[in-house]
């Protein structure tokens, strides 16, 4: 197990590698000048010649990677051109409201979607597994930003439940940050919920066809032991393996959510970023998310020994 | 005995009409998907016919409900939301299709160069795996914040980040078929590999590919709104849906309909390419049902 | 027509306080897209406690629908039990309530099925699968079922049965995994355990052993089996009686002596002439190869079928065979079969063939 684990933690070292190159390559070998796109239409000879410098295009390509290597190693993603801000401080100023949104993106999504999915199966073609169908057929198609208008003009415009906008930083006390979060979470969780209650039914249809599944009702196991207890535990590697695909929809939705509700956080790093072309902070944030995705992606890896007995050896 | 046999066989024999018929029955999923796809074709080509100048300023109607003239309301610029929506529908089809056919041509051959040759496989899925790190959302940022915008760069910018899951699925019907007895009694006897590619291995790439084609035309179609919300995508002036909705976020309180109407649209767009490829994927191929 | 009588008219006789499980006229039916499956189509038997009954016939031919109709476990949209009775010790069973139902299965009805490799649940450990049953049906805690547990596997004699309960099932070999299905069948003391093809899937060395252990455990714990299997030679080592099934419904049934020696049903004769050990000095050619005899296929279930199931396939058919279903009668003690030439069938020496095309 231990081997296993092992194995799952190298292979995320030239997956984060290839992360790493690709980004600086995708400056340099970017067709056109990008310091001139950075610089903007109107910009002067000299300003273009100022991003050139601060991107450290002036200098040789075996150069500028050495010198990004070296900052990568110490954990240096580089310095925005506009704000002369290094990224790692940029980041962790914006940080917690996004990890608030994922954490509570994921609890909502994976709370919702399992005992979705689980009845879908166990009621297979009935009304109630077309309903949960309907619901994920509709979840992949509705974007994001049109569940979180929606979500706000109904519980904050009209019912005015929940905060329209914004966000309340923990310190302020966790209700707020709650109430704050509620209609994010949901707007964002929308595709993710409808990604694993379809895997979830999928994954337990096939599971409940299985022999054992006759073997344990042939005891007199209880439907709902049957189903959480024989079932579901076998049918848990596909739908964490989405958990983790999910991640990326989930990363990518973090971006829209946050403009949509006006959360001030990576997402809204990102968006800053793009309307100034601050290419480092860029640069640096998908070296971060990548990086994020690389980890769940292991956590996962390691969770399937605590599903699959066969994987612990 | 000959009574005994003959009774399923007389039952399935049905004329061709009636067969299509129950065909469509049991696959309600692509008749509906496909009848709204063709809807929408029908009112990209016909849109200078459907709806008025998409482009026009009207100053004195700024931020108007929508009624009986400006059916989906106007925007803050008083530009009827109705015609651009019905404009938008052709650059979301465009980039749809587009991304669609170059992202699956490159996968293409970028999985079947892979599942061939154990060199370039090292290589090139090493790149894959790392691009699948990358969000694809922030890899088309990234693209486009070094480029000139326009609509060939935002093709772009959306087709690479799908490059890597094509070429992965690609791949493993490669590697799949290949392992199969004629196909290496075939390697064995010396056929050439472009002719064994495009006789045994193509042929079984088409069915995932044409499923796969689908989904990366509905993801297409939804990233692009994303990249324009988030004013990273089309250019501002096309009427594309999601430069419309990022121009309604502002006002969305006062005048929702700017966003509504063409994030509804996007969502009914996405949701009959969904439909269709589901319905592809149930028919042509079981197996990938599983692997989704 | 002989001297013949009915079963049941003679059925009633046998209800007595020896027989646990008596099986009336049972009909299940499969609801398919194409129609419906008339998997079984009347079906009537009693077992008596501690008794060995064999349930023999091809695959599709309703064997395992009955064990599954018994234990109430036809998938309910897949199917269901249309008509007759299943009595299991005064209860009668094809209209009690799920919740009745699951307190018997695994306690006083059990079952063993065909795949040991696939039965049991490959996330948990197999003393967690044994226990479980304890744990349901005779409310041990987690502590006692498990010791209970580890008996059960030293019972079935699984070596090292401590080290043995906390492994998972990939870990055991198929014969062991058998075993520790007849532990699981077997921890609450059931009345009856139904094992369906139990060693079909194992190494012919293996079955033997396991068939072994199933006759030894019953003998003990005095449990009644019914053993469904294709091979007559796992029923003439354990059956005391035997029954043949074809096409969802009984051709015939003796003890296992009186059936494998005076087969009167043409079908029984078949699969005994299809055995590869019987018939000494015959060329090998015609003995090899399992019903290599009976040509032809297997009715569909499809339709109902008017006369007997076996007709298309029978050399000894006649015109009446093909409209009317010949009854179910006896034609000696204790042994009965349903074929309207049983006298043409029983003239002939067991040595010949049965096929209609022979």
């Amino acid at each position: 197990m231990t081997a296993y684990i092992l194995r799952r933690l190298l292979a995320t070292i030239p997956v984060m590698i290839v992360v790493a190159l690709f980004v600086f390559f995708l400056l340099h070998l970017t067709p056109g000048d990008p310091a001139a796109v950075i610089a903007g239409d109107d910009a002067t000879p000299a300003e273009i010649e100022g991003v050139r410098r601060k991107l450290g295009l002036d200098r040789p390509v075996w150069e500028q990677f050495g010198v990004y290597v070296m900052n990568l190693l110490r954990g240096d993603l580089g310095t925005s051109i506009f704000s002369n801000m290094p990224v790692m401080t940029l980041v962790m100023q914006r940080l917690e409201p996004t990890l608030v949104l994922a954490i509570a993106t994921l609890t909502v999504a994976v709370a919702f979607a399992i005992p979705m999915g689980v009845v879908a199966a166990w009621k297979a073609d009935t009304s109630v597994d077309r309903v949960v169908m309907g619901f994920s057929v509709l979840g992949f198609a509705v974007p994001v930003f049109l569940v979180g208008y929606i979500l706000i003009y109904i519980f904050s415009i009209q019912l005015r439940w929940l905060p329209v906008q914004g966000y309340r930083p923990l310190s302020g006390g966790i209700e707020g940050t709650l109430r704050s979060i509620t209609l994010p979470a949901f707007a964002l969780g929308m595709t993710y919920m409808a990604l694993i209650a379809r895997i979830t039914r999928a994954s337990m249809l096939e599971v409940l066809s299985e022999d054992y599944i006759r073997t344990a009702r042939a005891k007199g196991v209880a439907t709902p032991s049957v189903l959480l207890r024989h079932a579901l535990k076998n049918a848990a590697i596909p739908i964490v393996t989405v958990i983790g695909i999910g991640f990326a929809l989930l990363i990518s939705g973090v971006v829209i959510t946050e403009t949509v509700f006006n959360i001030p956080g990576l997402g809204r790093l990102t968006v800053d970023a793009i309307l100034k072309r601050d290419y480092p902070i860029i640069q640096g944030l998908i070296i971060l998310f990548a990086g994020a995705k690389v980890l769940v992606n292991l956590l996962i890896d390691i969770s399937y020994t605590f599903f699959d007995p066969r994987i612990r050896q | 005995m000959a009574t005994m046999t003959a009774g399923p066989t007389a039952a399935t024999a049905r004329s061709p009409a009636k067969g299509a018929l129950t065909w469509a029955r049991r696959n309600k999923t692509i008749v509906g998907g496909t009848l709204i796809l063709l809807a929408l074709v029908v009112i990209a080509v016909l849109a200078p016919w459907l709806a008025g100048d998409p482009l026009q300023f009207e100053p004195t109607n700024r931020l108007k409900r929508p009624s009986e003239t400006f059916w989906f309301g106007t925007d803050q610029f008083g530009r009827d939301v109705y015609s651009r929506v019905v404009y938008g529908t052709r650059i979301s089809l465009i980039i749809g299709l587009c991304v669609a056919v170059l992202a699956t041509f490159i996968g293409l051959v970028v999985g079947v160069l892979c599942g061939f040759y154990k060199t370039v496989d090292t290589i090139l899925m090493r790149l894959m795996d790392g691009m699948m790190a990358i969000p694809a959302i922030l890899l088309a940022i990234a693209l486009i914040t070094l480029m000139k915008a326009s609509l060939f760069i935002v093709i772009i910018a959306i087709s690479i980040p799908e490059i890597p899951r094509v070429a992965r699925l690609v791949r493993s019907v490669v590697l799949s078929v290949r392992g199969r007895p004629y196909i290496e009694a075939a390697i064995s006897s010396g056929t050439r590999n472009w002719r064994i590619m495009v006789r045994h291995i193509l042929p079984n790439t088409v069915a995932p590919l044409i499923v796969q084609a689908t989904y990366v035309c509905a993801s297409a179609i939804l990233t692009e709104a994303g990249l324009s919300f988030l004013g990273a995508g089309t250019p501002p002036e096309i009427p594309s849906w999601g430069n419309v909705i990022s121009l309604g976020r502002t006002f969305f309180q006062i005048a929702p309909w700017i966003i509504f109407f063409p994030g509804l649209c996007l969502a009914i767009t996405v949701l009959a390419i969904n439909l269709v490829g589901d319905g592809l994927r149930d028919t042509l191929d079981p197996r990938i049902s599983r692997r989704m | 027509m002989t001297s013949t009588t009915s079963k049941a008219a003679a059925a009633p006789a046998a209800l007595n306080d020896e027989t646990i499980l008596s099986v009336r006229d049972l009909r299940t039916h499969f609801y398919t897209r194409d129609g419906v499956v008339r998997a079984v189509d009347g079906v009537t038997f009693d077992l008596a406690r501690g008794e060995t009954l064999c349930i023999v016939g091809e695959s599709g031919c309703g064997k395992s629908v009955t064990a599954l109709s018994i234990l109430g476990l036809i998938p309910p949209k897949a199917g269901k039990i249309v008509g007759g009775s299943i009595r299991f010790d005064g209860t009668e069973l094809t209209t009690e309530s799920e919740s009745t139902m699951r307190r018997i299965r695994g306690n006083r009805i059990s079952m063993i099925f065909q795949e040991p490799m696939t039965s049991l649940n490959p996330v948990l450990t197999v003393g967690e699968q044994i226990s479980e049953s304890l744990r349901i049906h005779q409310r041990l805690d987690r502590r006692a079922a498990w010791d209970r547990a580890i008996e059960m596997l030293a019972l079935v004699r699984i070596a090292d049965p401590k080290r043995r309960a906390g492994e998972y099932p990939h870990q055991l070999s198929g014969g062991m995994r058998q075993r520790v299905m007849i532990a699981m069948a077997l921890a609450c003391n059931p009345q009856v355990l139904v094992a369906d093809e139990p060693t079909t899937a194992l190494d012919v060395t293996i079955q033997a052993q396991i068939l072994n252990l199933m006759l030894e455990l019953k003998d003990r714990l005095g449990t009644a089996i019914i053993l469904i299997t294709h091979d007559l030679g796992v029923v003439a080592e354990t059956a005391q009686r035997v029954i043949v099934m074809y096409a969802g419904r009984m051709v015939e049934e003796a003890p296992v002596a009186e059936l494998l020696s005076h087969p009167k049903h043409p079908y029984t004769r078949g699969l005994i002439g299809s055995i590869p050990r019987r018939k000494p000095g015959a060329p090998r050619g015609r003995t090899r190869g399992r019903l290599q005899e009976i040509s032809g296929l297997v009715p569909s279930l499809r339709e109902a079928i008017p006369g007997c199931a076996f007709a298309p396939r029978c050399g000894f058919a006649t015109a009446r065979c093909t409209t009317e279903q010949p009854p179910f009668e006896a034609h000696g003690p204790r042994h009965y079969a349903a074929c309207w030439e049983v006298a043409r069938v029983e003239a002939k020496s067991l040595s010949e063939p049965v096929g209609s095309e022979a």
